[in-house]
């Protein structure tokens, strides 16, 4: 393994958190003081309606968030305005609104919501300049006005408990969810903004020797949470939140016991310490793994990580980045993908916006890789919401964006073995021939199961080949097979829409109607809804898909052929009330 | 009732002053009619919750009358305020507190001045804490925490003082420490308004002011704390103590006893 910090991206991780904990110790303790911690967490998250305008209108999302965030400041000030609402309530009115809005506009304005869930997930391995700019205004900002305005801010406190009504300690407050939401996400951003400065509080009881220790305490949690991170292959993010989490805990159990038995406290810290540190340790003996010839490339997600894998065979040694059962939407990348990267010749994407993070992720990790994108040069193509047929039978056409579920298909995926051969012998001609005969292995390979695929759907008439997913992810198979898909669970081909209740009744009438006898759960999503619709219809919700993600990588079901062959016979199993199997080789 | 002719330009004036807080049915405190002069100690008498902390709010301006006048002199009026509602939490030295009072003289771009924290110092001595200057202010005792707020009205330089129930549960050297102070203040030409619960030390201040959500009475001690005032002032009946040449009264049993309308 290599030294983290000669990597770019862990050095900008490293300023980025930098910066942030200058912020922490500047703002920190404004919000532990003046009790605006839910206040914090709430404008980072309330951020959302401003990503999806941002997102939908193409404009920076980076002045969407700031913009919703300033929104809501405002209108939780006006609120705090009658004396009736409390401060937390006033927050709580504002956030649930914007939540609501944002939900609204990405599920029935836009229609979108992939890349907005990116941004609620921020990284830090993959700060750009835009975000360390945004943190080193946030720092500025903080210092300027800390500087001139921290002695009123201090005397407003110190008579007022609510002191909500310094306009600009909101906004700054505003301006730093927002940079730190970039950084870690929404989620996680108090754990940056704010957990430091209550754990120092439980020591220090001096103000400027409160914010210079907060940010101290955030600088060391910052660094020592990234390298964590990179030696636990854990995102950054979260190796932030828990470290600092587990800091507070140990300060307050220390100062708990030191008011009870004074002398006991050193002794119970030091303990506490090292047990963490041991903790920390076991974990980290992480070693590389032996270095040869062959060449290292990365796959985004599980398809193509096993078609990439078939392929290049023992030539090559792949580092897929997106493990069975994640959802590709939402991803996080962790420290050992981006290293993975780093250290990639070639990058083998999925593409059609599916894996959109890996184009930053390549760029970020300072990789030179070549990015193969397999979606480009596909013999089949459909529209998203092609051969779905909604109950409103709106026309899919609408976004005119392409289906990113493309594998579906065996034809494709038989291009794009072609495509993985020709790139990887391009980038190691030594192992023409071994990589040439793992593809023509594989195409054979897809054609039988193609075949057996085709014949086991025969088994079922053609007008009883219908079936309700949970989402769009199947026209690939449903248009090559001759199956009708009656409709989704989840309206959009993004696993992140949301059911109206009319669209959820419409489904049910339609279920009804045509007698569509099994809805199919996705592996990777909550089966919730899809029971809940199969109880009310009495289809049946038994038999599970593969959409997104492979199965686990040990089962029948972890490569494309497996989860193909497992989905047909999901599906025959499904459409004939069980009546009829059928076994596919693959 | 006192239709007193007034010398001079008050510190701070009414003429049947009403408040109520948001959203209340009723005002807090109405009727309201009384003058602050210059080097002027007056001594504010009413039961829990018959609104002196609520008087003081209007003469602040944080609670805007709601009918009635009121009329400030020159200066914004510092307020010591009733020392339950200061945090004993809050990250600050006795300085730090002191030099707070600077911040609401200050524009808002100024931070407080090396004068501004001689004169925080000055006034830390002024109350004699100035071997406590840098004590966290929630280590202090409270006498000593009263003090530093005292402290802080100082730096403000004001020439009103309002002090609410300043010497409600501290200590006898800290209360001696304080009345000394008032008497200089008023001596300099201060104007003081004090809440208080002791009739006794506001039969020796210069005027009264007794309230009840309504004023009962406005005038000179020695012609307005009459039984009958005082009666009405605190809602109860006096019992004369044996031994005793003054009154005592029954306390109110709670204190929510006077929060009809809430
Ligand atoms: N912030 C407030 N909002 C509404 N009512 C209040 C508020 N503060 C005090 N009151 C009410 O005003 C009345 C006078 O209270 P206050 O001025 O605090 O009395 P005092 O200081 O004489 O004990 C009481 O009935 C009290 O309940
Ligand atoms: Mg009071």
């Amino acid at each position: 393994m290599f030294d983290p910090f000669a990597l770019p991206f862990f050095q900008r991780g490293i300023v980025e958190i930098l910066l942030l904990a200058s912020v922490s110790g500047l703002l920190g303790v404004w919000i532990v003081l003046r009790g605006l911690a839910f206040y914090a967490h709430a404008v980072g998250t309330a951020a959302v309606p401003g990503l999806v305008l941002a997102d939908g209108l193409g404009f920076s999302a980076i002045f969407g968030a700031f913009g919703a965030a300033l929104v809501m400041a405002a209108l939780i000030a006006l609120l705090l305005r009658r004396r009736s609402v409390g401060g937390d309530s006033a927050t709580a009115i504002v956030l649930a609104g914007a939540l609501a809005l944002g939900v609204i506009l990405a599920s029935d304005v836009f229609g979108s919501q992939g890349s907005v869930d990116r941004l609620l997930f921020g990284s830090l391995l993959a700060i750009g300049t835009p975000e360390l700019v945004l943190a080193a205004v946030a720092a500025l900002a903080a210092a300027a006005a800390t500087a001139i305005l921290g002695p009123r801010w201090l005397a407003a406190g110190f008579t007022d408990r609510n002191g909500n009504s310094d306009s600009l300690l909101i906004a700054l407050i505003a301006l730093a969810a927002v940079a730190a939401l970039a950084a870690v996400g929404a989620l996680l951003a108090t754990a940056i903004l704010v957990v430091p400065a209550a754990t120092t509080r439980l020591i220090i009881k001096r103000l400027p020797a409160w914010q210079l220790t907060t940010a101290a305490l955030a600088a060391a949690e910052g660094v020592i949470g990234m390298i964590l991170a990179y030696q636990l292959n854990v995102p950054p993010g979260a190796a932030i939140a828990v470290l600092a989490g587990i800091v507070f805990a140990l300060v307050a159990v220390a100062v708990l016991i030191h008011q009870r038995r004074p002398r006991l406290a050193p002794l119970a810290l030091t303990l506490l310490g090292l047990s963490a540190l041991a903790v920390a340790g076991c974990g980290s003996d992480d070693g590389g793994e032996a270095s040869s010839s062959k060449i290292t490339v990365a796959a985004t997600t599980t398809q193509v990580g096993d078609l990439v894998r078939e392929v290049g065979g023992d030539a090559v040694t792949v580092k897929q980045i997106l493990t069975p059962n994640s959802e590709a939407h939402d991803y996080e990348p962790r420290p050992n993908d981006v290293g993975a990267v780093a250290a990639s010749k070639i990058v083998f994407a999925s593409g059609l916006g599916l894996d959109a993070w890996s184009t930053k992720l390549v760029k970020e990790s300072g990789s030179e890789a070549e990015v193969v994108d397999l979606s480009s040069g596909l013999p089949v193509s459909h529209a998203t919401g092609e051969g779905e047929a909604h109950a409103d039978e709106k026309e899919g056409e609408e976004h005119g964006e392409t289906d990113p579920h493309w594998w579906h298909d065996l034809t494709n995926l038989e291009a794009a073995t072609t495509e993985v051969e020709t790139a990887l012998i391009a980038a190691d001609p030594a192992a023409k021939d071994q990589i040439t005969a793992n593809a023509d292995a594989y195409r054979a390979k897809i054609k039988k199961v193609d075949e057996q695929i085709r014949a086991c759907l025969n088994k079922v008439p053609a007008n009883e080949r219908l079936i309700v997913t949970d989402h769009d992810a199947f026209v690939y198979f449903t248009e090559r097979y001759g199956v009708t898909s009656k409709g989704a669970v989840f309206p959009s081909t993004s696993t992140q829409g949301q059911a109206s209740a009319g669209e959820v009744a419409a489904l049910e009438k339609l279920i009804r109607e045509e007698k569509v006898k099994a809805i199919f759960p996705e592996s990777s999503l909550n089966p919730a809804l899809a029971e809940r619709i199969a109880s009310d219809t009495g289809a049946s919700s038994d038999y599970t898909l593969y959409g997104d993600t492979l199965g686990a990588a040990d089962s029948p079901e972890g490569t494309v052929l497996g989860a193909e062959a497992a989905n047909a016979k999901a599906m025959v199993a499904g459409m004939t009330g069980g009546k009829e199997r059928c076994t596919i080789e693959s | 009732m006192h239709d007193r002719v007034l010398s001079g330009e008050p510190l701070v004036r009414s003429n049947r002053l009403a408040a109520r807080y948001p959203g209340a049915s009723v005002p807090a405190i109405s009727s309201i009619t009384f003058a602050v002069e210059a080097g002027q100690r007056v001594a504010l008498l009413g039961p829990n919750g018959g609104g002196k902390s609520t008087l003081f709010r209007a003469i602040t301006g944080e609670l805007a009358p709601s009918s009635g006048e009121l009329e400030l002199g020159v200066g914004h009026p510092a307020l010591v305020p009733q020392s339950e509602r200061s945090r004993l939490d809050y990250p600050v030295s006795a300085l730090d507190v002191a030099l707070m009072g600077s911040v609401s003289r200050l524009p808002w771009w100024r931070r407080p001045s090396r004068a501004d924290r001689a004169l925080a110092r000055e006034s830390l001595r002024r109350v004699g804490l100035e071997d406590e200057t840098n004590t966290t202010f929630g280590e202090l005792s409270g006498g000593q925490r009263q003090r530093v707020l005292v402290a802080r009205a100082l730096v403000q330089d004001s020439p009103l003082l309002l002090l609410d129930e300043p010497f409600a549960g501290i200590d006898a050297p800290s209360a001696e420490l304080l009345a000394a102070l008032f008497d200089q203040l008023a001596a300099e030409g201060r104007g003081l308004l004090m809440a208080t619960h002791d009739i006794e030390q506001a039969r020796s201040w210069d005027l009264v002011l007794c309230c009840n959500r309504v004023q009962i009475a406005f005038g000179d001690p020695a012609q307005v704390l009459t039984r009958e005032v005082i009666e009405r002032t605190y809602g109860s009946s006096l019992v004369p103590l044996p031994g005793d040449e003054s009154l005592a009264i029954t306390p109110p049993h709670h204190h929510d006893h006077f929060e009809a309308d809430r």
